[in-house]
């Protein structure tokens, strides 16, 4: 044993290390690579894409931004991803907060049941279901409908979200709510002013993830939208890259635009999508 | 008793508020969820035409399925998914297990390698395929830089070629997705305690041993989740192939996946003319459905069972 310790001790450490950074080193030039071509290339017009691969633009034009902003209406996909995003975020937030909020810390005798119910739905593959949900949404008339997205997406994310917040709220001291209801305070100002504030890393676990689901999600407004008027961003780029095959400066233009608020939101909350994402994998 | 009283009265308060509290979400996910899904599964066994429901026909649909000319299309696309599924095991858990170690011996820099690697994971696979499939392209980049580099002669086709094309959608994938393990096993890295790791450097194992003999059972639940996660991920695969090889995919059905299938049944654009086979598209979900869930309960009890408690 002792014979083998000994090339490790003739290297210095730094040197040990070396190979061990090169592959981490290689890896993120991997990542950061192709995202590089994509900025530049932004900026670029077709011929320049094809004459300077890897250099900087000649110069920094906004062309192409505004041309897939208004020419290829993106700004209008833009807006509807904004509202289906959002509208799904703060549905899924309020009704699986208080569909825990009892399972979690009620006495009921169903409990298990019911929590057992909300989880199965974590892994059931929902795209299965499109043929069944497609003659439902139609029937209620959700069909080229932000509202019928908003209603599927939450639908989809609330066994996760149930999951986060019962198992947060559960290990909150019983005296909170029960001093609250000494003071006769009633149950939905429990909730939503004393357990709410205190799982608030619950919220932005949920709130994180539920965001880049529904931001990026593609199959939904596949089937569900036909009218121009209510395509999202991740629909409207992938009809682009084929109608605008040969316009590379466009369609680059149009990838960095839908991307940019994932973008900004990663920047501002990586620590916490790194820790969320290590605790429980609960994406996609 | 006034005691006994009061509580009985909450309780019958809060099994009235538990059912009000419980109801929207409920009712949200059991229709738009759990409705469509069992009825996707009770439709399977009849007839169709068109959208509607026409008359029980047992099992025919299923040996519709796996028959001439459906049979092709569907061990074609679940060997593709296998083979993915196998892909994303090697190169990316297991790569990404390597990765993990690398920064786990590291107490500098870990945190940006791992924001880096995991920042493709947030952005739409309708936009790390549509890159991707620009890069790759005849006239792309990657042609470019392999031209000037000697490796490679003339125009690039692997995304048109049948024998490459399937590889290179599980590499956009492991690209996508590499960060995913390396979250996830440094994160059991260090709930594994450095008392461990000390008292084995003392009795002069080295690094690879450490990892191998010591690490790597200790991350069984980690390993586990990734392999469930990975299994789901691939069988639902779909975004990808539709973004960069299309809805057939192409070439000829080299990249077609079981879900794209799927879609080519139930939306009509499989076959010539393009019509729909609802009763042929529930069939396959309900065999998808029963691949998944079958195969998740195994994975999650094998890996259970591997679980080395300390």
């Amino acid at each position: 044993m002792s014979a083998l310790a000994i090339p490790h001790r003739t290297f210095s450490p730094r040197l040990a290390r070396l190979p061990g950074w090169t592959v981490l080193v290689c890896w993120t030039a991997a990542v950061l690579l192709p995202l590089y071509i994509l900025v530049v290339s932004c900026f670029k017009t077709t011929a320049e894409i094809y004459d300077n691969r890897l250099g900087l633009p000649q110069s920094w034009a906004f062309d192409n931004f505004v041309r897939a902003w208004t020419r290829a209406d993106l700004g209008h996909n833009f807006i509807n991803s904004l509202i289906v995003t959002g509208g799904a975020v703060i549905l899924t937030i309020v009704v699986s907060a208080m569909a825990a909020y009892p399972l979690s810390r009620y006495r009921l005798g169903w409990n298990a049941i019911m929590l057992g119910l909300f989880l199965s739905g974590i892994m059931l593959p929902i795209r299965l279901a499109s043929v069944e949900l497609f003659t439902l949404m139609r029937k209620l008339g959700l069909l080229d409908s932000l509202t019928g997205l908003i209603l599927v997406y939450s639908a989809i994310r609330i066994p996760f979200a149930v999951f986060i917040f019962a198992n947060f709220m559960r290990v909150l001291p019983s005296e909170l709510d029960e001093a609250a209801r000494m003071d006769g305070a009633g149950e939905v100002r429990i909730l939503f002013q004393i357990i709410l504030p205190m799982v608030k890393p619950a919220v932005s676990i949920v709130a994180i993830f539920t965001a880049i689901a529904v931001w990026n999600d593609f199959f939904f407004p596949l089937i569900f939208i036909f009218d121009d008027r209510y395509k999202t961003v991740p629909l409207a780029i992938s009809v682009f890259v084929g109608q605008f095959r040969t316009d590379w400066g466009l369609v680059f233009a149009s990838l960095a635009i839908s991307m940019a608020p994932i973008l900004i939101m990663y920047c501002l909350l990586a620590r916490q999508i790194r820790e969320g994402v290590g605790a429980g994998g609960g994406m996609k | 008793m006034a005691n006994l009283h009061r509580t009985s009265s909450l309780k019958r308060t809060q099994q009235r508020m538990a059912v009000l509290f419980i109801l929207p979400a409920l009712a949200v996910y059991a229709l738009f969820v759990l409705y469509p899904l069992a009825m996707s599964l009770w439709g399977s066994f009849f007839i169709w035409k068109g959208l509607r429901m026409v008359e029980f026909a047992g099992l025919s649909n299923f040996s519709r399925l796996f028959v001439f000319p459906s049979g092709a299309r569907l061990y074609g696309a679940l060997w593709h998914n296998t083979a993915w599924f196998f892909g994303i095991m090697v190169f990316q858990n297991g790569i990404g297990l390597l990765f993990a170690w690398l920064l786990f011996l590291r107490d500098r820099g870990a945190a940006f390698f791992q924001s880096v690697f995991f920042f493709p994971a947030v952005l739409s696979p309708v936009i790390v395929g549509a890159l991707w499939r620009l890069l790759l392209a005849p006239g792309g980049v990657v042609e470019w830089a392999l031209n000037g580099l000697g490796l490679h002669e003339g125009s690039l086709t692997v995304l048109g070629n049948s024998h490459t094309a399937l590889g290179m959608l599980i590499a956009v994938d492991v690209w996508n997705w590499m960060g995913l393990p390396v979250l996830i096993y440094t994160a059991g890295l260090r709930q594994i305690s450095g008392q461990i790791f000390e008292a084995a450097k003392l009795d002069g194992a080295g690094n690879a041993r450490m990892l191998f003999s010591i690490a790597l059972p200790l991350l069984m639940p980690a390993l586990g989740t990734l392999t469930t996660l990975s299994f789901i991920n691939t069988f639902n695969q779909f975004d990808i192939v539709y973004v960069m090889q299309g809805v057939q995919g192409n070439p000829s059905y080299a990249t077609d996946t079981l879900v794209t299938y799927f879609y080519r049944l139930a939306f009509g654009a499989e076959g010539a003319v393009g019509i729909t086979d609802i009763g042929l598209a529930l069939a396959l979900g309900t065999v998808l459905f029963l691949i998944l869930s079958i195969g998740t309960l195994l994975m999650l009890r094998f890996f259970d069972r591997r679980t080395v408690q300390l």
